[in-house]
C-alpha cells in the first residue's frame, strides 16, 4: 500500500492533478464566478483544438517524432469545407469527409518523409506548415467570398434557435454538456485506448525508446512511424471541423497560432521530446491546466486577456526546471545496483 | 582536406547555386527582374532574416534549437520605439536591446546547458515569457510615431544600393563564418553538436559553448530587433511571431543539419535571402503572393528530402564500397595464389 | 618484467586516496586507494558496476567526487573538469569511442589543441609511423568501424602527450592483431615512462602487459599488487562472489550431436552481400555451430544479412527447405530465426522500458500477447518464466531494464529472441561487455537452448568461447569461410590461426 502511494505521487500526472485542483482552489476563492459549470465548460471549448490535436501529437512525440504542421491542416480542414459547401454546392458531410482523407493526406505525405526518407521531423512538418496554410490560402482564393471574411452561414440552428445537422457539432449540446466535449471525452478514451491498452501503443514505445532495437524486433517501425503523423493530421481535421462548425465561418487561417500551444500541452503533460515516454492523462491534464489559467486569469485576476502568454510561459518553464531538478536525483535511482551480481 | 573542404563547400554551395537558378528562373519569367536594383533590394530585404538564421545557426549547430528569437526580436524592436519616444540616441539603444538579448540567450542557455531542459521545451517557455513582457512592456499596444534619427537609418545605404543594415549582418555573417571555421573555438560549436561526450572529452567545455550559442543568438536576434524597428517604425505586440520558423528554415535551407554539427554561416545567410524573397520572386513571376507559403513549403520539403536522401545514400555507398573492397581483396589474392 | 618497470620517484604519478561517490542513495565507490608510478602498467579489473567506469570518469573530472583526493606527482590536484585533466597529462580512452562523426580523421585528433596545424601533423605522422597504423586522414569518422575508432582514440591520447593513459577495455573490439600491436604501443610506452591504467575483463591480457594488478568489486578495490604475486586463479577467485562458484561445473558433460540421423534445418548457400561472398553452410537442429574470426572479417555482416538487415547481392538461404533469401526482418523472424545483436545499447535494448516490455517486444506481430489490445497478464506470464529460467536478477518485472546489469540485460535479450520459439537463433557476440559471473550463465542458457533442440549460430571474438561451447565451428577469413572444424579439430590454436588466414588446407 505504502509502495502503490509512493508510486503514485512519484507519478508526473499526480503532480499535474493536485497544480489542476489547486487552480480551481485559488480562482474559485478569488472569483465564485469561477466556478459555473457552464463558463468552465465554454472555457474549454475555446480551446478545444489544442486539446484534441495535443493527444494526437503526443503520440507522434512518444515515436520521437514531432507534429508543427497540424494547425496548418486546421485551417486547410475548415476552407476545404468552406468552399465544398458553399461554392461547389457539396452536401455539407461529404464535404467534411474529403477535408478529412486530404487532411489524412497531408500527414500521409509528411510522415513518408519523415519515415520514409529519414528527414527529420521538425524540418518536414514545418515545410508541411507552409505548405498546407499556402495550400489553404490558395484554395481560399478559389471561393466566391473574399479570404479575410471567411465562409460562413453554415447549417443550420432552427427557427427555435436549435443548434442542428453540422452546426450541432460546433454548438449543441448532450444533457447541456457542449457536443465538442463530448467528442473530447471520447477521444481521450480512444487515445488512452490506442497507446495504453493496445499492442500498436506499445509499438509505439519501443520506436520511441530504441528504433534500431525495434527493428530488431520485427516491428514495422517506418509505417508504424508514418501512421501517427496520418492520426494527427486527422485530429487536425477534426479540429477544424469543430472549430468552423462553432464559429459558423470557414477560413484559412484558423488555428494558425496553436503550434506552440499544442507543444506546450504535450511537454507539459511529461511526455518526453525524444521519444519512448508519456501518456494521454498526462496530456490532457496540463491542456486542461494551461485552459483553466487562461480562463481563471482574467477573470479573477484581471490579467488582460491579450497577455496570457506570459504566466503560461513562467509555468512551463518552472515546470520543466523543477523536473529536471528533481529528475537528476531520481536517475540516481536508476544506477542503483540490485545487490551484487 | 581538399575533399572535406570540397564537402563543406558543396552544402553552402549548393545552397548558392539554388538561389542563382531562383533569380535566372525569376528572370526568364520577366526580364526586369534581374536590373541591379532589384536582386540588391532582395538582399537588403533580408537583412532581418539574415541576422536571426546566423544567430539561431550558432545553436543548431550545436544541436539545440531556440524558438524564442521572434519574441526577443519583437521585445527589443518594441525597447528601440520607447527609447526613441523619449528621444533617446542610438547609443543607448543598442547596448540595451543587445544587453537584453544576451540576457534572454544566457537565460535560455542556462536552462538548457545547465539545467538539461530540452532545448526547444524551454524555449518554447521563454517565448511566451518574452512574448508576455512585450505586453507589458508596451501595455499592449502598439508602440509608433518614433520617427528621428533612427528611422532614416533603415534606408540608408553605404554603398551600391546596399543599405548599411545589410552591410553590418554581411560583415557579422563574415566574421561569424571566420570564427566558425578557421578558430580553434570556433570549431568547438560544431563539435559539441557533433558529439556532446566525445568533445568533453577532449576538454571542450559542453556547458561554456552551448551557453555561449544561446548568448550569441540572444544578442543576433536583439540587433534584430532593432533594425526591425528602425525599418518599420512601428512595433506591433505579435511583431516577429513565427520569425523563428522563418529563420529555422532558412537555416535548412543553408545546408545547416538540424541534429547538429553539420553546415556553416555562409548558408545560413544565403538561405534567410531565399526565405526573404520568395514573395517578391512571386510577383515577377506572375504568381499573385497566395503561392508564397506554397512555395516555401514545396521548396523546404523539396529541398531537405533530397538532401537527406543523397546523405543516406552517400554514407551507404561508401560503406558498401568498402565492405565490398574487403572481399574482393581476398579474391584477387586467391586468384594469384591458384 | 624489466627492473626498469618498477622505478620509482618519490612520489607516485597519479595517486586517488579514499574516493568516495555516490548517486544519490547508492554508493559506487566506498573509499578507493590506488597509486600508478611513472612506467607501470595497472590492470584494473572488476565485474560489470564495480565502479571502474566511475572511478576513471572522476579521475578524467567528468565526475566529480564526494570525498577523497587526487593526486599527481604528490601534490593534490582539482580535476573538476576534464579540461584541468587533459592539462595535467591525464588522457581517457573510453570503451565506447566518443568521436565527432561528420568530422574528418584528422579533424578528429586535432580537434582542442591550441598549437600550429602543420607541426601537429608532423607529429601524428611520427605517431603512425610508429604504431604502424595506416588510416586514411580524410575519411569521415562516420565511416570507420569500432577498432578503427579506437585506434583513433589512441592517436588522439598519445598526440596529447599523456603522461597517464587510461585504457578503458581497448581490447573488446579489436582483432588479435590489433591487440598485439596495441601491446606494442602499450610496450613502447611503458618504457618511455608513461603510466597507463588498463581495464579489461580478459585476464590472459593481464598477465602479458600489466605490471601490477588492482581488483575492483562493490566499489572497494579488494586485491591489488605487482602481478608477479598472482595467478589467473587467484584472480578469478577475487572476482567471483563466493557463490558463484557451485553452479558451474556440473554442466560440463558435452552431450555430442548426431550429425547421421539429423537434416539441416538451415542451408545457406553460395551467400554473397557487402562484407562478405560466396558463403555457404549447414546448421543442424541442436547443435552451436559458432563463427570465428576477427572483427571485420564480414561475419556481423553475414548474419545481419541472414536476418533481414542488409541486402543480399547473391546466394540463397533456407529454412527447413523454404527459400528465406532476402526477406524483410519482420518475415525472417515469423519464419523462425531469431538474433541478439553484439551490440546490446543500439540494437537490443529499450532502455526505458521495462523488464516484461522488453522481452516481449519480438512478440507484437503475432497474437501470443493478444490481437490488437496488449494481454498484458500473459505478457508478465511470459516473461516470469525466462526470468525464472535463465535466474535473471530482478526485484520487479515493471523495472526498467536500464537499471540492470550488464549480464541481466543480455538473458534479457536472449528471452526476448527465445520467445519467438525459433528454429535458429543467430548469437552475435553473446558474451561482449559482460562479468565472468554473468558470462557462465550466459553460456548454460546457451547450452539448454542446444538441448531443447534449438539450433544455434554463435559468431565469437573470443575463441575461449568457442571451444567451450561449439560442437561445429566455421571460420571466416576476408569475407570467405576458410575453414571448417568438428567438435575434435577445434582448437584455440586451429582456430586462431585460421582466422589470420594461415592456412589449413580444408575443404569448405
Amino acid at each position: 500500500m505504502k509502495s502503490l502511494l509512493k508510486k503514485v505521487f512519484k507519478r508526473w500526472e499526480t503532480f499535474l492533478l493536485v497544480f489542476l485542483v489547486l487552480e480551481f482552489v485559488v480562482f474559485g476563492a478569488a472569483n465564485p464566478k469561477f466556478l459555473r459549470p457552464a463558463s468552465i465548460m465554454s472555457s474549454i471549448v475555446n480551446y478545444i483544438s489544442v486539446c484534441i490535436i495535443s493527444l494526437f501529437v503526443t503520440l507522434v512525440m512518444i515515436t520521437g517524432g514531432i507534429d508543427i504542421q497540424a494547425p496548418s491542416i486546421i485551417g486547410l480542414t475548415s476552407i476545404i469545407i468552406g468552399v465544398l459547401w458553399s461554392d461547389a454546392g457539396m452536401n455539407i458531410w461529404l464535404a467534411v469527409l474529403i477535408a478529412t482523407v486530404v487532411a489524412a493526406l497531408c500527414g500521409a505525405l509528411s510522415g513518408f518523409f519523415i519515415a520514409y526518407c529519414g528527414v527529420q521531423p521538425m524540418v518536414v512538418t514545418l515545410g508541411g506548415s507552409f505548405l498546407y496554410s499556402g495550400l489553404a490560402l490558395l484554395i481560399s482564393g478559389m471561393s466566391a467570398t473574399p479570404a479575410y471574411k471567411g465562409i460562413s452561414g453554415f447549417p443550420a440552428k432552427t427557427d427555435a434557435g436549435q443548434y442542428v445537422g453540422f452546426r450541432f457539432l460546433g454548438k449543441g449540446t448532450i444533457c447541456g454538456i457542449p457536443m465538442q466535449i463530448v467528442i473530447y471525452a471520447a477521444l481521450i478514451l480512444l487515445c488512452v485506448w490506442i497507446l495504453h491498452r493496445t499492442k500498436y501503443g506499445e509499438r509505439l514505445y519501443l520506436i520511441g525508446v530504441n528504433q534500431a532495437a525495434a527493428e530488431y524486433s520485427g516491428i514495422n517501425t517506418r509505417a508504424v512511424i508514418m501512421s501517427t503523423y496520418v492520426l494527427s493530421a486527422v485530429s487536425a481535421a477534426l479540429a477544424g471541423t469543430l472549430l468552423t462548425a462553432n464559429v459558423n465561418s470557414a477560413k484559412y487561417n484558423l488555428g494558425s497560432g496553436y503550434t506552440l500551444a499544442i507543444i506546450t500541452a504535450v511537454v507539459l503533460g511529461g511526455t518526453l521530446n525524444t521519444g519512448g515516454k508519456g501518456s494521454i492523462i498526462g496530456t490532457v491534464l496540463a491542456s486542461l491546466i494551461i485552459c483553466i489559467l487562461r480562463y481563471g486569469l482574467p477573470l479573477c485576476f484581471g490579467v488582460s486577456t491579450q497577455n496570457l502568454d506570459l504566466p503560461v510561459g513562467i509555468i512551463l518553464v518552472l515546470v520543466v526546471l523543477g523536473r529536471e531538478i528533481a529528475g537528476q536525483h531520481m536517475l540516481a535511482g536508476l544506477f542503483k545496483r540490485k545487490r551484487k551480481p | 582536406m581538399n575533399k572535406v573542404k570540397g564537402l563543406f563547400k558543396a552544402r553552402w554551395m549548393s545552397s548558392l547555386i539554388f538561389l542563382i537558378l531562383l533569380f535566372l528562373i525569376t528572370g526568364i519569367a520577366d526580364h526586369d527582374f534581374l536590373s541591379y536594383s532589384n536582386i540588391i533590394s532582395c538582399f537588403n530585404t533580408a537583412t532581418m532574416y539574415t541576422l536571426l538564421a546566423v544567430g539561431i545557426a550558432f545553436v543548431i549547430m550545436t544541436g539545440e534549437i531556440d524558438v524564442s528569437i521572434g519574441s526577443t526580436l519583437c521585445l527589443t524592436a518594441a525597447m528601440t520605439g520607447l527609447i526613441a519616444q523619449q528621444g533617446g540616441s542610438i547609443l543607448v539603444m543598442l547596448p540595451v536591446v543587445l544587453a537584453t538579448g544576451a540576457f534572454i540567450g544566457l537565460i535560455n542557455g542556462i536552462g538548457v546547458a545547465y539545467f538539461g531542459v530540452p532545448s526547444l521545451i524551454f524555449t518554447l517557455g521563454t517565448n511566451s515569457v518574452v512574448r508576455g513582457l512585450v505586453y507589458i512592456l508596451t501595455d499592449g499596444r502598439t508602440v509608433e510615431n518614433f520617427g528621428g534619427a533612427i528611422a532614416s537609418y533603415g534606408n540608408k545605404t553605404l554603398f551600391a544600393g546596399i543599405t548599411v543594415y545589410y552591410a553590418i549582418a554581411v560583415a557579422l555573417v563574415a566574421i561569424s563564418h571566420i570564427v566558425l571555421t578557421q578558430t580553434r573555438k570556433g570549431k568547438y560549436f560544431i563539435a559539441v553538436g557533433d558529439n556532446a561526450g566525445g568533445a568533453r572529452l577532449v576538454g571542450i567545455s559542453v556547458l561554456g559553448t552551448k551557453i555561449l550559442a544561446y548568448v550569441l543568438c540572444g544578442l543576433f536576434a536583439g540587433l534584430g530587433g532593432f533594425v526591425f524597428a528602425s525599418k518599420y517604425g512601428q512595433v506591433m505586440t505579435v511583431a516577429g511571431t513565427g520569425y523563428e520558423m522563418t529563420a529555422i528554415a532558412a537555416c535548412v535551407l543553408g545546408g545547416i543539419s538540424l541534429s547538429g554539427g553539420l553546415g556553416n554561416m555562409i548558408g545560413a545567410a544565403i538561405g534567410a535571402v531565399i526565405m526573404s524573397s520568395i514573395s517578391r520572386l512571386l510577383v515577377f513571376i506572375g504568381l499573385p503572393s497566395t503561392y508564397d507559403n506554397t512555395i516555401t513549403g514545396v521548396m523546404l520539403i523539396v529541398i531537405v528530402v533530397v538532401d537527406a536522401l543523397a546523405q543516406h545514400r552517400s554514407v551507404e555507398m561508401s560503406r558498401r564500397k568498402r565492405l565490398l573492397s574487403r572481399t574482393a581483396e581476398n579474391a584477387a589474392e586467391g586468384g594469384s595464389k591458384a | 618484467m624489466a627492473a626498469n618497470d618498477r622505478e620509482r620517484t618519490d612520489a607516485p604519478r597519479l595517486q586517488v586516496r579514499g574516493i568516495r561517490k555516490a548517486f544519490g542513495q547508492n554508493v559506487v565507490l566506498k573509499g578507493i586507494d590506488l597509486s600508478v608510478s611513472a612506467g607501470e602498467v595497472v590492470a584494473l579489473i572488476g565485474g560489470n558496476g564495480a565502479g571502474k567506469s566511475t572511478l576513471m570518469k572522476i579521475i578524467m573530472g567528468i565526475y566529480t567526487c564526494d570525498e577523497g583526493e587526487v593526486l599527481i606527482d604528490g601534490a593534490p590536484a582539482k580535476l573538476g573538469k576534464p579540461a584541468a585533466a587533459l592539462a595535467a597529462g591525464i588522457y581517457l580512452v573510453p570503451q565506447e569511442p566518443l568521436l565527432f562523426p561528420n568530422m574528418t580523421v584528422l579533424e578528429n585528433i586535432l580537434m582542442g589543441f591550441s598549437e600550429n596545424e602543420g607541426e601537429l601533423k608532423k607529429r601524428l605522422a611520427g605517431h603512425m609511423e610508429e604504431l604502424g597504423f595506416h588510416l586514411n586522414l580524410q575519411r569521415k569518422a562516420n565511416t570507420l568501424s569500432i577498432a578503427e575508432q579506437q585506434l583513433v582514440e589512441l592517436l588522439r591520447g598519445l598526440m596529447r602527450n599523456a603522461r597517464i593513459l587510461i585504457l578503458d577495455e581497448p581490447t573488446s573490439a579489436l582483432t588479435f592483431g590489433e591487440v598485439e600491436a596495441l601491446f606494442k604501443v602499450m610496450r613502447d610506452l611503458k618504457r618511455k615512462g608513461i603510466s597507463m591504467i588498463y581495464i579489461t575483463h580478459r585476464l590472459n591480457e593481464v598477465f602479458e602487459i600489466a605490471t601490477h594488478v588492482a581488483i575492483m568489486r562493490d566499489g572497494l578495490i579488494t586485491l591489488e599488487g605487482p602481478v608477479e604475486k598472482f595467478t589467473k586463479e587467484m584472480l578469478i577467485a577475487g572476482l567471483l562472489p563466493s557463490d558463484a562458484q557451485t553452479q558451474k561445473q556440473g554442466e560440463k558433460a558435452y552431450k555430442p550431436v548426431r550429425y547421421g540421423e539429423l537434416k539441416p534445418v538451415m542451408q545457406v548457400r553460395g551467400l554473397s552481400g557487402y562484407g562478405f561472398s560466396d558463403v555457404s553452410f549447414d546448421l543442424y537442429p541442436g547443435e552451436i555451430l559458432g563463427i570465428a574470426g576477427v572483427v571485420g572479417a564480414g561475419r556481423t555482416e553475414l548474419i545481419s544479412t541472414i536476418f533481414g538487415r542488409d541486402k543480399t547481392l547473391s546466394g540463397t538461404v533456407t529454412l527447413d527447405g523454404k527459400d528465406i533469401t532476402g526477406l524483410p526482418t519482420k518475415q525472417i523472424l515469423k519464419e523462425g530465426i531469431n538474433f541478439v545483436p553484439e551490440d546490446r545499447h543500439y540494437h537490443g535494448l529499450f532502455k526505458i522500458r521495462s523488464i516484461s516490455s522488453n522481452t516481449t517486444s519480438a512478440l507484437l506481430d503475432g497474437s501470443e500477447i493478444g490481437r490488437v489490445d496488449m494481454n498484458r497478464r500473459r505478457q508478465r506470464q511470459i516473461t516470469q518464466k525466462y526470468v525464472d529460467d535463465f535466474r535473471t536478477k530482478v526485484v520487479s518485472l515493471d523495472d526498467l531494464i536500464g537499471s540492470l546489469s550488464g549480464g541481466n540485460q543480455q538473458k534479457v535479450v536472449i528471452a526476448r529472441s527465445l520467445s519467438t520459439a525459433p528454429k535458429v537463433v543467430i548469437l552475435d557476440e553473446p558474451t561482449r561487455g559482460i562479468d565472468a559471473a554473468a558470462r557462465g550463465d550466459v553460456y548454460s542458457i546457451i547450452r539448454q537452448l542446444k538441448d531443447a533442440g534449438v539450433a544455434v549460430l554463435m559468431v565469437s571474438s573470443d575463441i575461449e568461447e568457442v571451444v567451450e561451447l561449439a560442437d561445429r565451428a566455421i571460420t571466416v577469413f576476408q569475407g570467405r569461410i576458410n575453414g571448417e572444424f568438428s567438435r575434435e579439430e577445434i582448437t584455440q590454436d586451429a582456430l586462431t590461426s585460421a582466422s589470420f588466414g594461415i592456412a589449413h588446407e580444408r575443404k569448405v
